[in-house]
């Protein structure tokens, strides 16, 4: 009996293996075995993935055009901001050397346009674009509203300096008439942008949707006639608008512009041997940034190189 | 003086009470316990006391007294001395002077003011306040970079971290408040007893307080029920001293009945107690001023990268930025580069505030919090016999404990337990004490051996125990001389007794060593019962006797020896003298030259095994003889002038021709495994002092004993000069001895010194050319603490191996501690266990106290609470070990991986035109310190152990690095520095370079920003966990739940904040919609991670490995060898069994006081002498 009253008033701690700090453990020791053993693990495993990543990217052709030079006179007349409005075309051509087979893809690359910038990237409003609340402008300075009050519709720096050149690839099949590679201009875009990020106000016309705001300044028409020929394709919901509005991190960057509609002479992807042209319609951007466009050929890895 | 005036009138009189402990601190009397008395009339008193005692309607006699009690408080208050007023038991007036009352507060807060109260402090810590002005600075539009939230939220949990901390403190003072405060206690309320709670006490109530209650208050004693108003009371709680002080009621008061009330005065915050409290200021370890100067590197190094972004924002405006107005005007507030630039140089000092982390402090305090609850929940460090476990009572001093290198030492408690043993005794030449097997041989005694058996006596003492039967037979036989000297024992001595239960005999010595000879008198069947002024009652093996006391003799320490005069029953006059053998010697007759030769030799043996020893004596005194000393001795008492002389000289008049009986040998009894705990500490170049009140004989024989001497010394030199300048060349010839030329001009210490450096300045370390001991002694420390001798000593006395300060006041203590702080880079710990050891506890970076004594002084200031000295090396070698090595672990990876997260944002600064631009998701920054990283870094820093505590003990060895602070200091910090600016450049640049012109299998980009982030983040996260996956050397199953599930767990919050759901209710806060399923799923993103991993880790790995392999410390080798044994458990290292030669050493310690002869034998004439000397005294 005296025991036990004893025993309850112990202050004795308690005998757990967390409390004594003997928890089973394995102690991790850095031996020679180990860390050669490892080093060597890493060196090929490190060394066989960069002979696959090398071997792959082989197998992608890339053709990258620069316009900016020679598409120098449209600059030139971009330069008065007052020819906003003007078009101006230019044509580059080139030669295919190899048939590209498989998926070719056409980029747009900017060079030294910095869409990171912090004021530039926080310049949106995601709610806006997912056509909740039009007028949620709050976060869009300095294009959230026109002179006059309207809110604009899409607001915010990243969606006013929109890339909005159209680029046509033509192929002279027999120096006659050249023909419009088709290209697809949809499938461009994150799944979840395209169906969860951005959506139109609901309503059946697009117009009276977007009633009550105005188009961005420098824009030349309204978010819902972005694409004349699929009425589907306008709004939030255009494909290159998109594309835009996925700010890029680094201030050379390429977007995704369309990718080729592999039917009649293209199902192999894009012949080989062939002149091909380049028609830029160059509407405002270019006298800022030096531009090209990539064809790429891509089979299914890309090009990632390491080691 | 105090002459107390009865009737009318009011005459002041002032206790001189603080003075007889100059210098020291305020005593305290706040719950002292009585004990001896059965009835204590006391009237508690506050600080400074003016009471008129009047009109007390229940005793006539005293109508009008006065009394004033002016007491001068040490210290910091000596100057001010201040006069209370208070009526007795007159709550009505006294309560004008508007006295607190008597409840405790101790508890900081209460539900209402928690929270702007425990905010305020807060705040008020520099860290806390840069993150409140950082949200100021967010809140700024202009300059804002990052969402408000990333700030708040760490904010909030830190601060609600430690809010929850302090409020768990404070609870536990409220309920101690609330025990102490609900203590029940009997009080004079209107002409009657009442029992009352201690807590509404009031000031000049008169209480009554009985045997063994505590007191919870500054009381007044007014009368006792013990002649002449005497109480012995035990400040156990207050100051660790459980012998008793004798406390004697002023005379005017001394005579109240016995069944009146008493007197209480008395204020709650106003007791010694709480005056002291709180004052001792806050122990800072030498990592937190390391911290301290590294945030301040961090802040300049902050600065300089915001200046650089800054300017190159100004450029990139300038060439840039001025273009792209089109896409992006400027701000209509800025008018030019300049101004976007200064504007720039503010955000991104909010965007880098993660540099000083955040979590960093909060963090440092759970850890140390984790470490100090292992050291509360070591059984090993639990005392079983006292029933008490190790305690940590401070929480923020745990890694210095990995970093002692000078430990000071008080001796007795400390190193012995105090306790005295009767251990062996020579008795007319024949030696008793050894334990005897069977065959008659002699064994060493020790727990199996057979005691002997004391049932034949009925008074005996349970818990003695002799192992000697020779002894008892010779008793029992009614060998003359054996009784003769236990008589001696029981007659000779100022022990007092008390005999609650009949037959239950409680002495109450002096002395510990007197007490432990009565007691084996008592034990063998000369018990001493009883004693009045005039008589002692003896019970002489079962038949009861009574001897007239004549005079005691007294003891002093120049005597060194004390006398009993008595007349037995058969009315013969015999002197017993016991003291010092040098002593005793010159006085015996010469008659016992031959058994004094004997006794002499005996006596060497006894020293020989460490034992203090005594002689004893008696004479037969012819009662003329007596009469005429009588005389003699009346009138040297009397005289006025040389009484000292004449009363030494009278006494030794009669202290001559003794007839030796024998001597006595008492154990004072080392602590278990105090010399092991030693020889380990030494071994981890832990230098031990030991400073002790106590003589120089007495603590150099335990400095041997205890292996802080050893035999096999090269020299030990003894200071004890008595002026500045004997003290110097004691000490420059110590120095000379020991390393030559340290005395030579070019020496660079003497260069160094010579060049007059500003304080504070460090002294270097000197290596002597041996092992050396030094003993000095309080009179020479105080000159050689004196400005120009101080360094000489500091010198000298640091070369030495063990030393030894005797004679040391506990202002000494102190200074001597402070010296070695003041002038050496070095971690100090002091060990004690009395009151005399709170200075140099409080002093020192560590302070610890040994509890289970039941003393609390030393515990109430220490640091670190231990029952045992031998959990020391428990307490250092293993909990200090882990602790510093956790904690240099923690900062060492704490700060690489803030390093390496933030500066990601400057690499990413040039790419994004420096506009302050961050390079992960703003919930990243929110989440990265507070929730990703911070339980593995958590686990590591309270589980990691390199090696088991095993080695730890076996390699004291290992120990050296915390001592020299290895791990962590300003070096490894730069490291911490490069290997994080190496990290985040590779976690930039390889995502960069490979990201930017790669595509998604179906033609899709990647190198959007949000994509850029998440992979960024991602692999910052992987290299930041699998960098701690390798510092943690232990993993347990917490190691891996915390590290592995930390970093799954960052995928799901991922997932989460990157859902559909979220993202779409909170369009603008959440913008990463989609991007974790679109970029995860992509092979190339595994890659890059792994490409970065590799890349940042293989560099570490390789320095690890090869730095122990071509650049190996001693740390490493022992390390190798650990792990060899580890491997092949068969060689089993074998540990060196330690022998103990003890040295041919006499030890005489008589550690009682003077006095004490006096109060028993003579009348009120010599009751305020024995008051004063006694009221304060200090053990030594």
């Amino acid at each position: 009996m005296k025991r036990t009253s004893e025993e309850s008033q112990s202050r004795l701690p308690d005998n757990s293996a967390l409390k004594q700090q003997q928890l089973p453990a394995y102690w991790l020791q850095l031996t020679a075995t180990g860390v050669l053993s490892g080093f060597f693990a890493t060196g090929v495993f490190c060394l066989g993935v960069g002979i696959i990543l090398i071997l792959s990217a082989k197998s992608i052709k890339e053709i990258e055009i620069k316009y900016t030079k020679i598409c120098g006179n449209c600059a030139k007349l971009r330069e008065d901001a007052t020819n906003f409005d003007k078009e101006c075309t230019c044509s580059i051509p080139f030669y295919l050397s190899e048939t590209m087979q498989g998926n070719v893809y056409m980029y747009y690359k900017l060079y030294g346009f910095y869409q990171n910038l912090y004021r530039y990237i926080l310049s949106r409003s995601n709610s806006q674009l997912m056509g909740t609340d039009l007028k949620d402008v709050g976060t869009c300075a300095p294009f959230s509203k026109s002179h006059d009050g309207t809110p604009i519709a899409p607001c915010g720096a990243i969606a006013n300096s929109i890339f909005n050149d159209t680029i046509i690839l033509s192929y002279n099949l027999n120096s006659s008439i050249p023909i419009e590679v088709p290209m697809l201009r949809s499938g461009i875009t994150w799944w979840t942008d395209k169906y969860v990020k951005f959506r139109n106000p609901r309503s059946k016309n697009l117009s009276i949707a977007f009633a009550g705001t105005t188009k961005p300044p420098s824009w030349a028409k309204p978010v819902y006639e972005l694409d004349q020929e699929d009425p589907e394709n306008n709004g939030f919901l255009n494909d290159d608008f998109i594309v835009w509005m996925r700010a890029a991190a680094f201030p050379t960057f390429k977007k995704l512009y369309r990718r080729l509609n592999r039917i009649q002479y293209f199902t192999e992807g894009l012949p080989a041997g062939l002149a091909y042209t380049v028609t830029g319609a160059v509407t405002w951007l270019a006298f800022f940034s030096m531009m090209a466009i990539h064809l790429m050929l891509k089979d299914r890895k890309m090009f990632f190189t390491e080691q | 003086m105090r002459e107390g005036v009865v009737g009318g009138g009011t005459l002041p009189l002032t206790l001189p009470w603080g003075a007889r402990a100059p210098a020291q601190k305020a005593l305290r009397w706040r719950s002292v316990k009585l004990t001896s008395a059965r009835q204590w009339w006391c009237f508690s008193e506050m600080k400074y006391i003016k009471c008129f005692i009047s009109e007390i309607p229940w005793n006539y006699s005293w109508y009008y007294s006065a009394m004033s009690l002016v007491e001068s408080q040490s210290e910091d208050r000596q100057s001010e001395e201040q006069v209370r007023y208070l009526q007795a038991n007159s709550r009505e007036l006294n309560s004008t002077f508007g006295y607190p009352n008597n409840t405790i507060k101790t508890s900081r807060y209460s539900v209402f003011n928690f929270l702007p109260l425990n905010l305020f402090e807060q705040f008020q810590r520099l860290a806390n306040a840069y993150f409140l002005i950082l949200l100021f600075l967010q809140l700024i539009p202009q300059i804002s970079s990052l969402a408000w939230y990333t700030t708040v939220i760490p904010l909030m949990v830190v601060l609600s971290i430690t809010a929850v901390k302090d409020a768990i403190d404070d609870v536990k003072r409220h309920q101690n408040d609330n025990h102490v405060n609900n203590r029940s206690v009997l009080v004079v309320m209107n002409g009657r007893i009442k029992e009352d709670k201690w807590m509404n006490i009031q000031v000049g109530d008169i209480i009554k307080l009985k045997n063994n209650q505590p007191v919870t208050a500054d009381v007044l004693l007014l009368s006792s029920s013990e002649p002449y108003g005497l109480t012995y009371i035990e400040t156990a709680e207050l100051d660790g001293e459980t012998n008793l002080k004798v406390k004697q009621s002023i005379s005017v008061t001394s005579n109240l009945e016995d069944n009146l009330g008493l007197l209480s005065s008395f204020d709650g915050p106003d007791t010694k107690l709480m005056q002291n409290c709180g004052k001792s200021t806050f122990k800072r370890t030498h990592m937190d001023h390391l911290l301290n100067v590294l945030v301040l590197w961090i802040f300049l190094f902050l600065g300089g990268m915001c200046f650089i972004l800054a300017i190159g924002h100004g450029i990139w405006e300038n060439k840039k930025g001025y273009y792209f107005q089109d896409f992006l005007p400027w701000e209509e507030y800025v008018s030019s580069s300049v101004v976007s630039a200064i504007l720039t140089f503010w955000s991104y000092f909010i965007i880098l505030n993660t540099m000083v982390p955040i979590s960093l402090y909060v963090s440092v305090e759970i850890i140390r919090l984790g470490n100090s609850c292992y050291i509360n929940w070591d059984r090993k460090m639990y005392y079983a016999p006292k029933n008490t476990p190790a305690q940590a009572r401070t929480t923020t001093l745990n890694e210095e404990l990995g970093q002692v290198k000078y430990v000071f030492s008080d001796k007795t408690g400390t190193l012995t337990q105090n306790i005295m043993i009767f251990n062996k005794c020579s008795i007319n030449g024949i030696i008793y004490g050894y334990g005897y097997d069977k065959n008659g041989q002699r064994v060493e005694v020790s727990e199996e051996t057979e005691k002997v058996d004391f049932s034949y006596n009925k008074l005996a003492d349970p818990k003695f125990s002799f192992y000697d039967n020779t002894l008892v037979e010779a008793m029992k036989k009614g060998d003359h001389w054996v009784h003769l000297f236990f008589l001696s024992l029981s007659l000779c001595h100022t022990v007092m007794s008390e005999e609650k239960v009949e037959g239950k005999l409680v002495y109450q010595a002096q002395s510990p060593d007197e007490g432990a000879l009565v007691t084996a008198a008592r034990n063998f069947g000369f018990v001493f019962r009883s004693r009045t002024s005039e008589t002692i009652m003896v019970v002489e093996m079962g038949e009861t006797k009574v001897y007239q006391l004549l005079a005691i003799l007294d003891f002093s320490n120049v005597r060194k020896r004390m006398s009993v005069i008595v007349r037995t029953p058969e009315d013969r006059v015999m002197l017993f003298c016991k003291g010092a053998d040098t002593i005793l010697c010159q006085l015996l007759h010469p008659s016992c030259r031959s058994l004094r030769d004997v006794t002499m030799e005996h006596l060497d043996d006894f020293a020989f095994e460490g034992l203090r020893t005594l002689m004893v004596a008696y004479r037969e005194v012819d009662n003329a003889f007596y009469q005429a000393w009588s005389k003699k001795h009346s009138e040297a008492c009397l005289s006025l002038e040389n009484r000292e002389d004449k009363i030494s000289d009278v006494y030794r008049e009669m202290e001559k021709d003794l007839m030796l009986l024998g001597a006595t040998a008492i154990e004072d009894k080392l602590q278990d495994g105090v010399p092991e705990t030693i020889t380990t500490l030494n071994k981890a170049k832990i230098k031990i002092w030991v400073l002790t009140g106590d003589k120089q004989e007495t603590a150099v024989n335990i400095a041997y004993a205890c292996n802080i001497f050893e035999e096999e010394m090269d020299g030990i030199f003894i200071v004890e000069g008595k002026n500045d300048e004997t003290v110097r060349q004691e000490l420059r010839l110590a120095r000379k001895k020991m390393k030559p030329e340290s005395l030579l001009e070019s020496d660079p210490v003497n260069t160094y010194l010579n060049t007059k450096p500003q304080m504070p300045f460090r002294i270097p370390e000197e290596v002597p050319n041996g092992n050396y001991g030094l003993i000095i002694n309080g009179y020479s420390l105080a000159y050689a603490l004196e400005g120009n001798l101080e360094l000489e000593l500091l010198r000298t006395v640091c070369m030495c191996k063990g030393v030894i300060c005797c004679r040391m006041t506990p202002l000494q203590k102190a200074q001597v501690v402070e010296l070695m702080k003041r002038y050496k880079e070095v971690v100090t710990l002091a060990i004690g266990d009395g009151a005399n050891d709170v200075s140099m506890i409080k002093a020192a970076h560590i302070g610890v106290g040994i509890t289970g004594q039941e003393g609390m002084q030393a515990m109430l200031n220490s640091d670190y609470a231990i029952s045992q000295f031998c959990y020391l090396q428990r307490l250092l070698l293993v909990h200090g070990r882990w602790s510093y090595n956790r904690m240099c672990k923690f900062l060492s990876y704490f700060f690489y991986k803030n390093f390496a997260f933030t500066l990601m944002h400057f690499w990413y600064a040039f790419f994004s035109g420096f506009s302050a631009q961050t390079v992960y998701d703003t919930w990243f920054i929110t989440f990265y310190n507070l929730v990703y990283t911070s339980l593995p870094v958590l686990s590591l820093s309270l589980f990691d152990q390199d090696v088991n505590e095993t080695w730890s003990l076996r390699f004291p060895e290992l120990y050296d690095p915390g001592q020299h602070n290895l791990y962590f200091n300003k070096k490894e910090f730069v490291k911490c520095l490069v290997r994080g600016i190496y990290s985040s450049f590779v976690l930039f640049f390889i995502p960069m370079k490979t990201i930017h012109n790669s595509v998604h299998s179906d033609g899709k980009e990647i190198s959007d920003y949000q994509s850029f982030s998440l992979l960024v983040q991602t692999a910052l996260l992987c290299v930041v966990t699998v960098q701690i996956a390798l510092d943690t050397t232990y993993w347990t199953l917490i190691s891996h739940i915390f590290t592995w599930g930390s970093l799954g767990f960052y995928f799901c919050i991922l997932f989460l904040l990157y859902s559909d759901g979220l993202c779409l209710m909170f369009p603008n806060v959440f913008q990463f919609l989609g991007v974790a399923r679109n970029t995860l799923n992509l092979p190339q993103m595994w890659l890059i991670i792994i490409l970065s991993v590799v890349l940042c880790i293989l560099p570490v790995i390789g320095y690890r490995f090869l730095k122990p392999l071509f650049w190996p410390a001693d740390v490493d080798k022992i390390m190798n060898r650990i792990h060899l044994w580890t491997r092949h458990p068969l060689l089993p290292p074998t540990q060196t069994k330690l022998r103990h030669t003890r040295p041919r050493r006499s030890a005489y310690a008589f550690s009682h006081k003077q006095g004490f002869g006096a109060l028993i034998t003579s009348g009120k004439t010599m009751k305020d002498k024995v008051f004063k000397k006694n009221s304060f005294s200090f053990k030594k």
